[in-house]
């Protein structure tokens, strides 16, 4: 979308907005103001956080400088992405680029940020080039936990047994791996502890390729190793699983052995507490961290994640570093790509709020989440959330799951819906 | 905003609201939480979410609570609308009423869009006027709606069990349409600007 005149003049109008609409809460507000702060944002990662974060910065307040620094020329969407495996779609339906960002007068920088010096509010770029802020937006995503299982590395991850938990090459081995696995073989998923990127991911990951394999290659297992003993729309997977794919996906919890210890990567091995399980393709989603730029920034505590204000994502360690999406600790928010765009834009309307001397306008969130079991079956879990005293709430009565009992063609809408999903919050972010 | 008025404010939320927010939250705030399902602004990108920027303040009220309320049948609509109050939703139909209607120009099938228009004429076009171009505060636009979500509603509304707070007429007209004819009339909505 090209942002025409016209628009640019009515996002100016949206900041005196802020205080004044109807319902809002701001009344010691001076209206008239529509020239903006002018102050410099960065943000750091392009993703289902950052990405929203910079566009809605832009739109609450076009006076900004909104620099976008990112450290890959496109964005490959981890969402959807477990369709890669089945076939049922190809990496690059999942890859953006950063131009329609640019079109609306964000500035994009390619580039890795090594170091961020919070006193001097400057952040360094692996090119070496250092970046100035008034205000600095963190959406670091993830990293993992090598060490929690003996023998699985980075290394490893990359060429052998991958986590495929960011999409890209990842994702791409594991689909070669599946092509190239005999029939009556054996795929391992290790689904880690909470809490992770997310939730249903895994479980959605299992019936993607046991649709693959139906179809492929009948005599084949799915088995899943769980460091947990519940997880996301459990009894909605459990039924889909056994609806469309028989006794295909095995699923073991915690309290059967699912805990994954390591990996004995000469075998092909993976090690529980008790049992050793062999597998002709091994997937391990390792247990998770904030990603490595939030603890290049000291903005993560001993948890690994990252504490902020929630209702306006600024660090609770760092002064003018906010950190959103799945890095920061967002109350009962899961981390999704959803709830990821949602606390963008909270961020980036307390932004604008702070920086124009105005008081933190009250935050909303919502998240949804859809899961296809299989191309004409999907699944939804969805929340709306609150601020109350200090922490992100779901409100009682809204948001849930899809019904157990609902038709065929409610599912089959629910499948449809999931990538109306993926083409809007896309162009929420990227256009 | 004056005390007063802004007390007056506080005092409706608080009556209103039944499960939502004490808190006034503005009309963008709360309306940009739907832009990752319904686009930015209200603007669909397509697939079967339906385009909300620019249709009319009383009708996107009224969906919202229908389908909060359980008078209009929904897959998750429901589930989030129950999230907000009367005051809320509000807001945000007022937030996305406020935009200006952008038409996709979605319907491609010249001989299906033909055929629509002749069923438009004979059963929409006493309340839908002017090619679905013209809304009122019970009627939505149609015209430059997206083709998917189009059919998808008019497919939801011609299944048997179908109970919902539309127009009785309408209902009862939807539910006598074959598949092929209700593709139709959405080719022939889909392709108005």
């Amino acid at each position: 979308m090209n942002i025409s005149r016209r628009n640019l003049l009515r996002a100016t109008t949206t900041l005196p907005l802020l205080g004044a609409a109807g319902v809002a809460s701001c009344s010691s507000v001076s209206q008239s103001r529509s020239s903006g702060s002018g102050a410099r944002v960065i943000v750091v990662g392009g993703g289902y956080g950052g990405a929203i974060a910079a566009k809605y910065l832009k739109k609450l307040d076009p006076s900004l400088d909104v620099l976008l620094i990112e450290q890959n020329p496109s964005y490959v969407s981890c969402p959807l992405s477990n369709e890669v495996l089945s076939g049922e779609r190809d990496l690059m339906s999942l890859t953006f680029s950063y131009k329609g960002l640019s079109a609306q007068g964000i500035n994009i920088m390619q580039d890795r940020v090594v170091a961020v010096d919070a006193d001097k509010q400057t952040v360094t770029g692996s090119s070496g080039n250092h970046y100035r802020y008034d205000k600095l937006v963190l959406s670091p995503g993830v990293d993992y936990r090598w060490e929690a299982i003996e023998g699985y590395s980075e290394a490893l991850a990359d060429q052998r047994f991958p986590h495929a938990w960011k999409a890209g090459p990842q994702t791409q081995l594991l689909r070669d791996q599946l092509l190239a696995m005999r029939d009556g073989g054996v795929v391992l998923i290790a689904a880690p502890p909470n809490p992770f990127r997310c939730p249903p991911g895994p479980y959605e990951r299992a019936a993607q390729i046991a649709h693959y394999l139906h179809h492929h290659k009948p005599k084949s297992k799915v088995m899943m190793l769980d460091a947990k003993d519940a997880f996301s729309k459990q009894g909605l997977f459990r039924a889909g699983w056994k609806r469309f794919y028989g006794d295909m996906i095995e699923w073991v919890g915690a309290a059967g052995d699912g805990k994954v210890q390591a990996l004995h990567a000469d075998s092909n091995t993976l090690v529980g507490e008790f049992n050793e399980y062999q597998g002709d393709v091994i997937n391990i989603i390792p247990p998770q961290k904030a990603g490595k730029l939030a603890f290049i920034a000291g903005v993560t505590d001993a948890s690994g994640w990252c504490p902020v204000d929630q209702g306006s994502f600024a660090s609770t360690l760092k002064p003018h570093i906010h950190v959103i999406g799945d890095a920061s600790i967002a109350g009962k928010m899961p981390k999704s790509g959803y709830a990821a765009n949602s606390q963008g834009k909270v961020c980036a309307a307390a932004i604008v709020a702070e920086l124009n001397g105005m008081e933190r306008p009250e935050p909303s969130y919502v998240n949804t989440c859809y899961s296809i079991i299989s191309p004409e079956y999907g699944i939804s879990v969805a929340a709306v959330y609150e601020l109350q005293n200090g922490s992100i709430v779901p409100i009682a009565g809204a948001g849930g799951l899809s019904p157990a009992d609902a038709s065929d063609a409610t599912r089959a809408r629910e499948a449809r819906f999931a990538r109306g999903w993926f083409k809007n919050i896309t162009s929420d972010m990227f256009s | 905003m004056k005390p007063y008025l802004l007390a007056a404010v506080v005092l409706a939320t608080a009556v209103t609201t039944g499960t939502a927010s004490a808190v006034p939250r503005s009309e963008a705030m709360l309306a940009n939480t739907c832009a990752g399902c319904h686009g930015t602004d209200g603007h669909s990108a397509g697939g079967n979410m339906p385009s909300l920027g620019g249709l009319s303040k009383r009708y996107l009220y009224k969906t919202m609570r229908d389908y909060r309320d359980d008078l209009r049948p929904s897959t998750i609509m429901g589930r989030i609308a129950r999230g907000y109050s009367d005051l809320e939703l509000r807001a945000i139909a007022s937030h996305f009423a406020a935009q200006s209607w952008q038409s996709r120009h979605d319907g491609t099938q010249p001989k299906l869009i033909k055929r629509g228009a002749e069923l438009h004429q004979q059963l929409c076009a006493s309340c839908h006027t002017d090619n679905g171009r013209t809304q009122s505060g019970e009627t939505p636009r149609l015209a430059g709606q997206w083709f998917d979500y189009l059919q998808d509603q008019i497919g939801a509304m011609s299944a048997v069990h179908y109970r919902g707070s539309q127009p009785n007429r309408m209902l009862q007209r939807m539910s006598e349409l074959s598949a092929a004819d209700g593709e139709a009339l959405s080719h022939f909505y889909a392709s108005q600007r």
